[in-house]
């Protein structure tokens, strides 16, 4: 039972005094209560899109030796409500040849792909919007949509450099939906389900349950997924649908005001869709080290509440680590060409995503769950793990060190500009 | 090889050819009957003992016949040639009739020769009979007359348009909007999707249009059209005299004023023959270098903005900030510097901005490192650059590049070295070449890869020339210049290469003709040739790697 029908039946038999089984109008108040549930997810939207290109503008800033958005609220935080703001104020210009209804839709359509995502996001033990038992597969049909509004907004400018954008990302997103679905596959496999929760479910709280840790195959999978998705998300390096510097500004090179900030808008909550899923098909999802998800449910009161709070929370750091990731990568590297984005894909990604089901296939039935050469299997995938997060922060070190080393040397001389710090 | 001995070689392969050897001026001059004109051009450029490779210049100078004169006026047209090879060059020239000025193309002989003649026809009103596409390059396809000819009067209106200033002030406004005046000459080719990239473009580096034709992201063609900064600064030296033209030529490369100062001064200079201080010349060499390393800066950091990094361009525009400090401090003015002067500088450089300079250094140095770290050596980056618009090393002479641009496929050539002027020969450097890191030799990473090294090239001139910068006056005093009839080319290495100043003196305080050959000019030219076959993406990066800023091609 997931919480909106959990919630609904609440309400029947507190307020109403029924049994929710048998009274009439049992459809009625579920309606209102998945109606409150969409907008409190569409305000969830809203606000973490928000922020989030507040974050990603500071972190931007401070990669890039400047300071950012600092003026608008303490820090700067309320930046985004003042962009939005001045957005919503903008005149909404269409292009006189455009086609109307096409120019006018996309941005919804491209919105709404994005939103759908949300519906099946585990946050938490129970905190799903709809535990479908097709999750994964809606997953990836619902954020399909967001093709089809590019590609309008691309035909429907009509402008040669949007519909460039249009093109771009349509055989782009097209493209990389294969080794995503594949990589996720592997997932699928494992979990012996598509639904979200299931999938939560089937891993652990510990590293060594997660499914990245499963298997090297696995390991491999999430990389492969991590790549793929960013490329869906027409980020950095793979930003080629809305090049400024070869197709001016791709898509949305004709949109103004709050349409235009509708693309913003999905391509920032399309971030967190990708780090979220990520975070619940391979990193354990809202899994509590220590307490099994029966536990949990089986809890009242308070303590429900609060095992609720902590799985949420988990959730969100995972995905929020993993945001924070696609945001450095994207100001750090410099944009492929399309024919190297299509090699990418069809070259490398597809063929070693498919070795990847079928390496995942071989071990489960080669090695049976929970045996001796899982366990060590698993050990040793948390040991890679865990040197690949050593070297790289070795790494960071010693190039810190350089640096700090450097700075110390000129620190107060003239004509010394520093790098900026964050406070 | 003298002058005088090409002068030999010529009238002993093509007797008859050769009107006149004017000897007396600083670049002597042959001077050719028009109808042979090709005939010596294929002979110099063919002749093993030539080899003039090279064609540096084409441009006209109209000589109305003077009111009281019995001679008849003409258009000279003049070819300024040069062998890499044998380091030795000739100044070709041929008188045309006013009244029907045709001469014959050399074109097909150097292929930039096609901008300059279309250049030439444009402002001058000469026809290069078999040129390929002679249109007008910097004016509107629509313009009547010829700029540069001495009895050209200015329309007053275009398309209602007022010209003068007296009239928008006077009407208050400005009358209309014009239409499009630069036209889509060619007519689009079938079957291919015509874009417009530009005169407003990211990746254009100033207001450049490329007309292209594309078959999806893989072009058929781009050609470049250009002419949207052109103010006419040549025509502007003319009426504001040699004193005036200075500030003027600031504009001519917003990114390396100083070379542009530089080069002026030393034309007038040579015409004046004026000696400058050595203290003066240590300024300029000073502020030249660290000039050159904030161009470098910008071209390098722009270049890797153009390919989807944003943060390298930001990290070196935060270190050109300092230099753009120093140069306040040096000459007030932080892009226009106009702090050259005929005999000197403008003020001399202070001990505590010597200082500064070398902190800056210091600074500096490792800051080359860092930015090697982020991304020289990255994949995607090498992956966009290496093997792309490949230039060879004869492609790259015979379409006029210069400077990193030929350096990096190959030919090491170094006016500073290689022409010496100012006190270049006193400081050790290298002259940097293509090495083929990541792809083949020419490539946009190479050039890429040239301006990096070229960098630290500077930084060791700085560190030299300030060591050794002796004490004295930075200016000498100078009467107004009014230099005798005499002609000269002076050239100095400009961030964009071989920045020459050909200027043509008749006695008076104006300069009868000026002309600045810039590198930009001729980098535009090899686009259309490179162009078939590269991506979108690719022209990108080649524009960027040929460090094309509009105002060097437009003037």
């Amino acid at each position: 039972m997931n919480i909106i029908q959990h919630v609904a039946n609440l309400l029947i038999r507190s307020v109403f005094h029924a049994d929710p089984a048998s009274w009439p109008w049992t459809w009625l108040v579920q309606a209102v209560v998945i109606g409150i549930a969409a907008f409190l997810a569409f305000a969830f939207v809203a606000i973490f899109a928000g922020p989030v290109s507040w974050i990603e503008r500071r972190i931007a800033g401070r990669i890039q030796s400047r300071i950012g958005p600092n003026r608008v609220g303490p820090q700067g935080v309320l930046q985004w409500l003042a962009d939005g703001v001045k957005c919503w104020l903008k005149e909404d210009l269409v292009p006189a040849a455009a086609d109307r209804p096409l120019f006018l839709a996309a941005p919804y359509l491209v919105f709404t792909g994005m939103f759908g995502a949300f519906v099946v996001l585990p946050f938490g033990a129970q905190v799903v919007a709809a535990d479908l038992n097709v999750g994964i597969l809606y997953l990836l049909a619902i954020t399909s949509l967001v093709v089809v509004g590019l590609l309008m907004a691309g035909w429907g400018s009509n402008s040669k450099w949007a519909l460039f954008g249009g093109v771009r990302s349509a055989a782009q997103l097209v493209s990389y939906e294969v080794p995503s679905a594949f990589s996720l596959l592997c997932v699928v496999l494992l979990a012996g389900t598509l639904s979200t929760q299931g999938i939560v479910a089937a891993q652990g709280g510990w590293p060594w349950d997660w499914f990245i840790f499963r298997n090297p195959f696995m390991f491999a999978a999430f990389f492969l997924y991590f790549t793929a998705a960013i490329a869906e998300g027409n980020r950095t390096p793979f930003d080629l649908p809305e090049a400024e510097s070869e197709i001016v500004a791709g898509y949305n090179i004709e949109y103004s005001g709050m349409r235009f900030l509708f693309f913003l808008f999905a391509e920032w909550a399309n971030i967190w869709i990708m780090a979220a899923i990520s975070a619940f098909a391979f990193l354990g999802g809202w899994q509590i080290p220590g307490i099994a998800p029966e536990q949990i449910a089986a809890t009242k009161g308070w303590e429900f509440v609060g095992w609720q709070a902590l799985s949420w929370t988990i959730f969100l750091v995972k995905a929020t680590f993993l945001v924070f990731v696609v945001i450095q990568i994207r100001w750090t590297l410099p944009r492929l060409r399309v024919d190297q984005l299509m090699i990418t894909c069809w070259k490398y990604l597809v063929p070693l995503s498919m070795l990847m089901v079928l390496g995942v296939l071989v071990l489960l039935a080669l090695v049976p769950e929970g045996g001796g050469a899982d366990t060590i299997l698993r050990g040793a995938m948390v040991g890679l793990g865990l040197a690949v997060v050593l070297v790289s922060a070795l790494r960071v070190r010693r190039t810190f060190r350089v640096d700090r080393e450097h700075y110390r040397e000129m620190e107060g001389r003239d004509l010394w500009y520093p790098p900026y710090r964050l406070p | 090889m003298t002058p005088a001995e090409i002068r030999e070689r010529v009238s002993a392969a093509c007797p008859g050819a050769v009107e006149e050897f004017q000897a007396d001026l600083l670049d002597p001059v042959l001077r050719l009957r028009p109808d042979r004109l090709r005939e010596v051009c294929r002979f110099l450029r063919d002749d093993p003992g030539l080899r003039l490779h090279y064609l540096r210049l084409v441009t006209g100078i109209d000589r109305p016949a003077a009111a009281d004169s019995e001679t008849p006026g003409g258009i000279d047209v003049v070819y300024h040639l040069w062998s890499y090879e044998l380091r030795h060059g000739c100044q070709l020239r041929v008188r045309l009739d006013r009244a029907n000025p045709v001469v014959e193309t050399v074109s097909d002989l150097w292929p930039d020769a096609n901008w300059y003649e279309r250049e030439c026809f444009d402002l001058l009103g000469v026809t290069f009979a078999g040129h390929p596409g002679l249109t007008r390059l910097l004016m509107p396809a629509d313009w009547v007359g010829h700029p540069l000819r001495k009895d050209y009067a200015r329309p007053e209106r275009y398309h209602g348009l007022p010209t003068s200033r007296a009239t928008v002030l006077a009407e208050g406004r400005a009358a209309e909007v014009a239409p499009a005046m630069h036209d889509t000459k060619a007519q689009p080719i079938e079957g291919y999707l015509r874009l417009n990239m530009g005169p407003h473009h990211p990746a254009t580096h100033g207001v450049i249009n490329f007309l292209l034709e594309t078959d999806g992201e893989i072009l058929k063609k781009a050609t470049p059209d250009v002419g949207y900064l052109h103010r006419g600064i040549e025509k502007l030296a003319e009426q504001v005299g040699y004193v005036g033209t200075m500030p003027y030529t600031d504009r001519v490369d917003y990114l390396g004023a100083m070379f542009t100062n530089h080069g002026w001064a030393l034309a007038v200079e040579k015409l004046l023959g004026v000696e400058v201080p050595r203290r003066a010349e240590f300024c300029r060499v000073i502020a030249s270098e660290l000039n050159r390393i904030a161009s470098h800066l910008i071209s390098t950091g722009s270049l890797a903005m153009d390919l989807g990094a944003f943060t390298p361009f930001l990290h070196w525009i935060r270190e050109r900030e300092t230099i753009n400090d120093i140069m306040e401090r040096i000459c007030g003015a932080r892009l226009t510097y106009n702090y050259l002067r005929f005999g000197g500088v403008s003020r001399d450089i202070d001990p505590e901005t010597l200082d500064k300079i070398k902190h800056w250094i210091d600074h500096f140095e490792p800051m080359m490192d860092e930015f090697d770290r982020l991304i020289s050596s990255n994949e995607i980056f090498v992956r966009r650059l290496a093997g792309v618009a490949v230039i060879s090393p004869a492609d790259a002479i015979a379409y006029g590049l210069v400077g990193p641009n030929l350096r990096a496929s190959g030919v090491a050539w170094d006016t500073r070295r290689d022409e010496p002027y100012s006190i270049y020969p006193e400081f050790a450097f290298d002259v940097v070449t293509g090495r083929a890191v990541h792809g083949t030799l020419g490539d946009a990473y190479d050039r890429y890869d040239c301006r990096l090294r070229e960098i630290k090239e500077s930084l060791k001139i700085l560190r030299q020339a300030m060591a050794a910068i002796p004490e004295g006056e930075a200016r000498v005093k100078v009467p107004r210049p009014k230099p005798a009839a005499n002609e000269v080319y002076a050239r100095v290495e400009g961030p964009r290469g071989e920045c020459g100043f050909y200027v043509v003196s008749d006695g008076t305080e104006k300069p009868y003709r000026a002309r600045f050959r810039t590198g930009s000019f001729t980098a535009m030219t090899i686009i259309e040739h490179l162009s078939p076959g590269l991506m979108l993406a690719d022209l990108v990066a080649l524009i960027g790697s040929l460090d094309v800023i509009a105002p060097e091609i437009d003037r």
